[in-house]
């Protein structure tokens, strides 16, 4: 200190300035240090992806028609669903009961939106034929859903596929039509096929069990009624129609009777509120002026010299519900009436014709038994739609075809002695809903997911506040006084306009969508636009807050102390 | 150009003359006619200045600053309550090295209310950071308004000009107004070391932490001590144009002096003419003029002072609990000189609150100084009467 | 549309730079970052004291990217005033001065310098972002502290016995030609608003409501939630005034129960359930004389 001159200052090389003025940002301070919890982009499943039994990536081809991207959309559809504008029409779309919209306003009108990306991929000319990569060859017997959506996806995998279908027509592949299998060709004729998938649906009507039926004309199979119809032919059922049952098939019979220009009546032995039938199917009935006689059952017929005039039926109460949960219809001792007809259509079931199938493939209550993929009992034979134990619906039957033909490459493949894991059924997955194609060929995936988490979104986790009400566009219908004479379409579904807005209506469950809600609510400016449309977030800079997490509007960042 | 004039309107001449870009001010008594002046110099656009007649002096400092921060130079004008108002914002000037220019017409400080001068109001602001310089003449004023701003803008520190309430702001003196060509070569327009530049932005005023803040202090004690250098050569060059220069201290009729009378501001007038006749009378008084007090002129005063054997110190100001400020200050001055020059130092408080401070007043002060063996306390208060 | 993509609407540039020294969650940078968005970098901010002071960075670090004069805490509106004045004499009539204040800053300290440049027009905007304390000193009570709120000087035995003093109408009394509120939650109502200032002559006013989790004993990733709630349970109504006099609400506000609202806030937590009800009675009242404003003008 004392050699030290006090009158002027070291020269440390600071260069202290006379006032304070800046000349640095405070880019210098490290502030990220002070976080206890950091946010990670995630995107996760949107509930409708989960909720379709098809398998298909809605989220996904709603965010590209968002960003005006249609071609690419359809593209994204049919990729994981070979008929979408069938399922646009007739799924009973499970997608939109799952859809978190509904807790907003009301649920996006997937149903239709897939129908327009459908019929347009219809209106486009067809795809050239998937190239043949594989030597091996399957079989799919049954040309419904289920048969094509298999055949589809093993065609796109590159193996060769024959479809054998007993009835005259179906559509698409390699068919022999007019083929049934263990009739015109033994089963043993299918060992040259390195793989059979087995799909002939359920065809059989189930028994009425009204007394004194047999034999009667009057009294047909609804089925049989609905192929017929089907095929062109126009019966003459007379002026009144009754249909005894409650689902789908009893819902085609009445309309289509009444197409006939009969009065209808449909006979069922529960209440609405148990009827297996799509209550937009019931809805559209009522509206043509199909009749509901609920809590009633046909126990027999009514002769009028010979003539049939009508059945007798029992009435009905609901009792203690049953094994599938819903509620048991009890007779009402001494209640029973008459009602006039002319002609009966029984609708109450199909059940499955197996007889060709040899012993090894193990069948339970009539249904072949299957693993996840679709595998039975008896490899290289594996079975889907209706004629295994899930749910009679079109997607769920292009869902299980998904699933057995990927089942099936598997089964080849490791025949064929490639290096194959076990297929990772729970990633494949879309949340715990059906399968993605794209993600079992490892195909690029056209929506920039950020670190996919496979879990659900819930409406918990978003961020309401962002969304605004819009409702809901409903298709559009014929005018109920025109629909008996016409067995053309009733549901015109919406113009590409408003599908178009329908789609915007989705909300990205999920997903981000870059709408960048999180970088303008940083108080940290600790993130930034990556090149590739992404988000980047500076851990440098990053205090930890949450505000990202908390506003995103789709529960697409997630706050973690994973890494800190 | 002669003009016969009040001291307040030399301030705006001088303000007028150079060319000040930005004014803020508030009225008060005895300041106000400073305003008013150049409030009708502004309105008929012989000074093109933005005027910004704001609701307080704390915001006419504050808008000064914003002015100068800005890059231009700016002017206001206080007294008293008016610049004890404005004394967070006088540090701010300073701390923040922006050459604000202000005249402080000198009025003691209430209560009881009063208007008349005193040096109180200014000696109060004395460690704000700010150059103080005392004028005795409207003609000082003039020039040292035009000076100020040059000081300020050369050293980066603010400038207060001090003038006594009514002596010299309500008195007219005859003024030779130098031409705006001349002055214009002497004062340029002002051109920033700091100011705010969205082309080059900044900030300025930030949180200093202790390992800055000594060394930001270190550069304002420098800018001071440079402020005395810089102050000669600009009444160098000012001199060079008009002929006149004061010093930061003047030396009247001080030769051979057994006893020299230290005053500032106007009571060096009465002084002058007290010491004519004194020297007349064949008695070997003279006088030092204080002009600036911060920096304070410490090597001249001691040059001057040294081997003198009595001063006395008038002092129109006190620090209660101490004494007079200027003796005080040059008490502390003449501590370094040798014992044997050190002067016997008689410091006198007179003239609060604008009490007259007649030639009868200053004889009975050199006779006291001569009588006495010693001061009997620091602080001899003149003509108290309870 | 499912939702606004308010990007659009934001510019993109930052002039706010990150390791600012905001707590985690404030509401402040949020504030200043889209008004700085919406000005552009032709502006000058003046900042007295407050927590900005603290978040702008310690000498030599400036978290801007425009020039920043720091100064004392009652001061802003006067040192505004002062460089706009230097601006305009140098003939640069173009360059938007701001003042940037906190409530104390505006509400207290400030108001008599706010109300002389008001008074007199200036031409600058005046940003009061409220977080209804002087927080930067440890949460004590400003004139911008809601009734019954705790502050570090209005303890809970004895919470703050005043309703927010009524800033816009003051503001309005001054028949300046723009005043507003705007909400960090309405980051497209705030960047408008400011950008509707921009191209306004005069003294505007801006006041923003800036929740701060330390002070309001909220969690961090609240800031956002509970300044839309204010604003949608009419707490702090996002408005406009044109010229004093022409009130005009510029977002739907439902209103409903303040009681989340409250509830979420610690710094609420002693208030009984009735002093809840007084709270949502104060609010209904201010509401009855924002909406008689909205149709009458003042």
């Amino acid at each position: 200190m004392s050699d030290r001159d006090l009158t002027r200052p070291n020269d440390s090389g600071r260069n202290i300035p006379p006032v304070a003025i800046s000349e640095t940002s405070t880019l210098v301070n490290p502030t990220g240090s002070w976080k206890y919890i950091m946010p990670r982009y995630e995107d996760r499943v949107a509930p409708c992806n989960a909720g379709c039994p098809v398998g298909i990536d809605i989220e996904g081809y709603m965010y590209l028609i968002g960003q005006g991207r249609l071609q690419e959309a359809a593209d994204l559809l049919v990729r994981e669903n070979p008929m979408p504008a069938i399922t646009g029409r007739v799924c009973h779309h499970p997608c939109e009961d799952s859809c978190n919209r509904a807790s907003l306003d009301e649920a996006v009108a997937i149903h239709a939106v897939e129908r327009r990306l459908g019929d347009m991929i219809l209106a486009a000319p067809p795809p050239p034929a998937p190239e043949r990569t594989r030597t091996e060859t399957v079989a799919v017997i049954g040309s419904g859903p289920a048969g094509l959506s298999c055949a589809c996806f093993l065609t796109r995998m590159g193996y060769g596929v024959t479809v054998f279908e007993a009835a005259a027509e179906a559509g698409g592949i390699d068919l022999r039509t007019s083929t049934r299998v263990g009739t015109d060709v033994p089963w043993t004729e299918l060992d040259e096929f390195d793989a059979v998938f087995v799909a002939p649906g359920a065809h059989v009507g189930k028994d009425s069990r009204i007394e004194g039926a047999d034999g009667l004309a009057a009294i047909r199979p609804g089925l049989e009624f609905l192929k017929e119809v089907n095929a062109g032919g126009r019966p003459d059922l007379g002026e009144r129609v009754i249909v005894v049952g409650g689902g789908n098939t009893a819902m085609d019979c009445a309309r289509s009777a009444l197409r006939l220009d009969a009065d209808v009546t449909v006979l069922y032995r529960r209440t609405p509120r148990e009827m297996p039938a799509i209550p937009q199917e019931v809805r559209e009935a009522k509206q043509e002026g199909v009749e509901f006689e609920f809590l009633a059952a046909p126990i027999g017929v009514e002769l009028e010299d010979g003539e049939f005039t009508g059945i007798t039926c029992q009435r009905m109460e609901l009792g203690e519900p049953d094994e599938s949960g819903r509620r048991r219809p009890v007779p009402i001792e001494g209640d029973v009436f008459t009602v006039n007809a002319d002609t009966v259509l029984t609708a109450i079931g199909e059940d499955c014709d197996l007889s060709f199938l040899p012993d090894e493939v193990h069948t339970t209550w009539g249904l072949v038994e299957v693993d996840a993929l679709g595998e039975s009992t008896s490899a290289p034979v594996f079975a889907g739609g209706d004629v295994v134990d899930m749910p009679r619906s079109v997607a769920d039957a292009l869902g299980g075809g998904k699933r057995a033909a990927i089942g099936i490459d598997h089964f080849l493949r490791e025949k064929a002695g490639e290096d194959v894991t076990e297929v990772p059924l729970d990633a494949l997955r879309f949340g715990g809903g059906n399968v993605s194609a794209l993600r079992y060929t490892n195909d690029e995936d056209p929506i920039p997911r950020e670190a996919p988490v496979n879990e659900t979104v819930t409406w918990e986790q978003m961020n309401p506040n962002h969304f605004h009400t819009a409702p809901r566009h409903e298709d559009h219908f014929h005018d109920a006084i025109d629909l008996r004479s016409a067995f053309g379409e009733t549901n015109f579904g919406l113009s590409q306009k408003e599908a178009i807005e329908e789609a915007e209506r989705c909300l990205n469950c999920g997903v981000c969508n870059r709408c960048e809600l999180c970088l303008i609510f940083c108080p940290d400016m600790a993130i930034s636009r990556r090149d590739d449309g992404g988000f980047e977030i500076d851990m440098r800079y990053c205090k930890g807050c949450g505000l990202c997490a908390a506003e995103c509007p789709r529960g697409a960042v997630t706050m973690t102390r994973e890494g800190i | 150009m002669k003009k016969v004039m009040i001291g307040n309107h030399a301030v705006s001449w001088g303000v007028l003359r150079s060319r000040v870009e930005v004014i803020s001010a508030y009225p008060i008594t005895p300041q106000t006619q400073i305003v008013e002046a150049l409030s009708d110099m502004v309105a008929d656009g012989s000074l093109p200045a933005q005027y910004i007649k704001v609701e307080s002096e704390h915001s006419a400092m504050a808008a000064c600053i914003g002015g100068s921060i800005a890059g231009t130079r700016t002017f206001t004008a206080t007294s008293a309550q008016g610049l004890a108002l404005m004394h967070e914002m006088l540090h701010w000037a300073a701390g923040g090295r922006l050459p604000v220019v202000m005249a402080n017409v000198n009025r003691a400080m209430a209560p009881g209310w009063t208007i008349w001068t005193d040096q109180n109001d200014s000696l109060s602001q004395r460690d704000t950071g700010w150059i103080q310089l005392y004028c005795e003449t409207n003609q000082e004023v003039f020039d040292t308004t035009i000076q100020s701003f040059k000081l300020a803008e050369k050293v980066n520190l603010p400038v207060m000009l001090v003038l006594d309430a009514f002596f010299l702001s309500h008195t007219s003196e005859p003024v030779d107004v130098t031409e705006q060509e001349e002055v214009d070569r002497f004062l340029p327009q002002r051109e920033a070391t700091f100011k705010m530049d969205t082309s080059d932005p900044h900030a300025f005023g930030a949180l200093v932490r202790p390992d800055a803040y000594t060394e930001m202090r270190w550069h304002q004690q420098e800018a001071m001590r440079e402020a005395r250098d810089v102050f000669r050569e600009i009444e160098d060059e000012w001199e060079a144009i008009t002929g006149r220069r004061y010093g930061a201290v003047e030396a009247y009729r001080a030769e051979g002096a057994d006893l020299l009378l230290v005053t500032s501001g106007t009571i060096t007038s009465t002084s002058r003419h007290v010491v004519d006749e004194r020297r007349a009378a064949g008695e070997k008084v003279g006088l030092i003029k204080v002009k600036m007090f911060r920096p304070f002129p410490t090597d001249e005063l001691r040059g001057l002072l040294a081997g003198v054997d009595r001063v006395a110190v008038l002092d129109r100001n006190i620090s209660p609990g101490h004494g007079g400020i200027f003796a005080e200050e040059i008490r502390s001055a003449l501590y370094d000189v040798p014992p044997e020059d050190r002067p016997t130092l008689f410091g006198y408080i007179l003239g609060l609150g604008g009490r007259d401070v007649t030639p009868g007043v200053i004889n009975d002060i050199i006779d006291n100084t001569r009588s006495k063996a010693q001061p009997e306390r620091e602080d001899l208060w003149v003509g108290v009467e309870l | 549309m499912s939702q606004t993509i308010i990007k659009q609407h934001i510019p993109r540039d930052d002039l706010l730079a990150s390791g600012h020294l905001a707590c985690p969650g404030c509401a402040a940078p949020i504030a200043m970052n889209l008004v700085l968005k919406a000005l552009g970098p032709e502006t000058m901010v003046v900042l007295p004291a407050c927590c900005w002071s603290i978040i702008a960075g310690p000498w030599p670090q400036s978290s801007l990217r425009v020039p920043l004069f720091h100064t004392a805490f009652e001061t802003g509106a006067a040192v505004a005033s002062g460089i706009k004045a230097g601006l305009v004499s140098r003939g640069d009539t173009e360059t938007t001065v701001i003042a940037w204040a906190g409530d104390g800053g505006t509400f207290d300290i400030g108001l008599q310098a706010l109300s002389g440049a008001a008074e007199r027009n200036e031409d600058f905007i005046y940003f009061c972002y409220d977080n209804e304390a002087y927080m930067n000193t440890g949460v004590q009570r400003s004139s911008a502290t809601p009734w019954g709120a705790w502050t570090t000087t209005t303890p809970t035995s004895d919470p703050e016995h005043q309703p927010k003093k009524d800033i816009m109408a003051i503001m309005a009394a001054h028949r300046i030609p723009y005043a507003a509120t705007a909400s960090v939650a309405y980051p497209v109502d705030l960047v408008e608003k400011v950008k509707k200032a921009r191209t306004i002559r005069g003294t505007r006013f801006i006041h923003i409501l800036a929740p701060c989790p330390p002070g309001w004993k909220t969690q961090n990733d609240e800031t956002i939630d509970l300044a839309r709630m204010a604003v949608e349970r009419r707490i702090f109504p996002l408005l406009e005034v044109e010229n004093g006099g022409d009130w005009r609400f510029t977002v739907d506000h439902p209103g409903g129960s303040i009681e989340e609202y409250i509830r979420r806030q610690a710094r609420f937590k002693h208030l009984t359930d009735q002093q809840v009800e007084i709270i949502q009675a104060q609010v209904e009242a201010r509401w009855e004389i924002l909406s008689n404003r909205v149709k009458y003008g003042t």
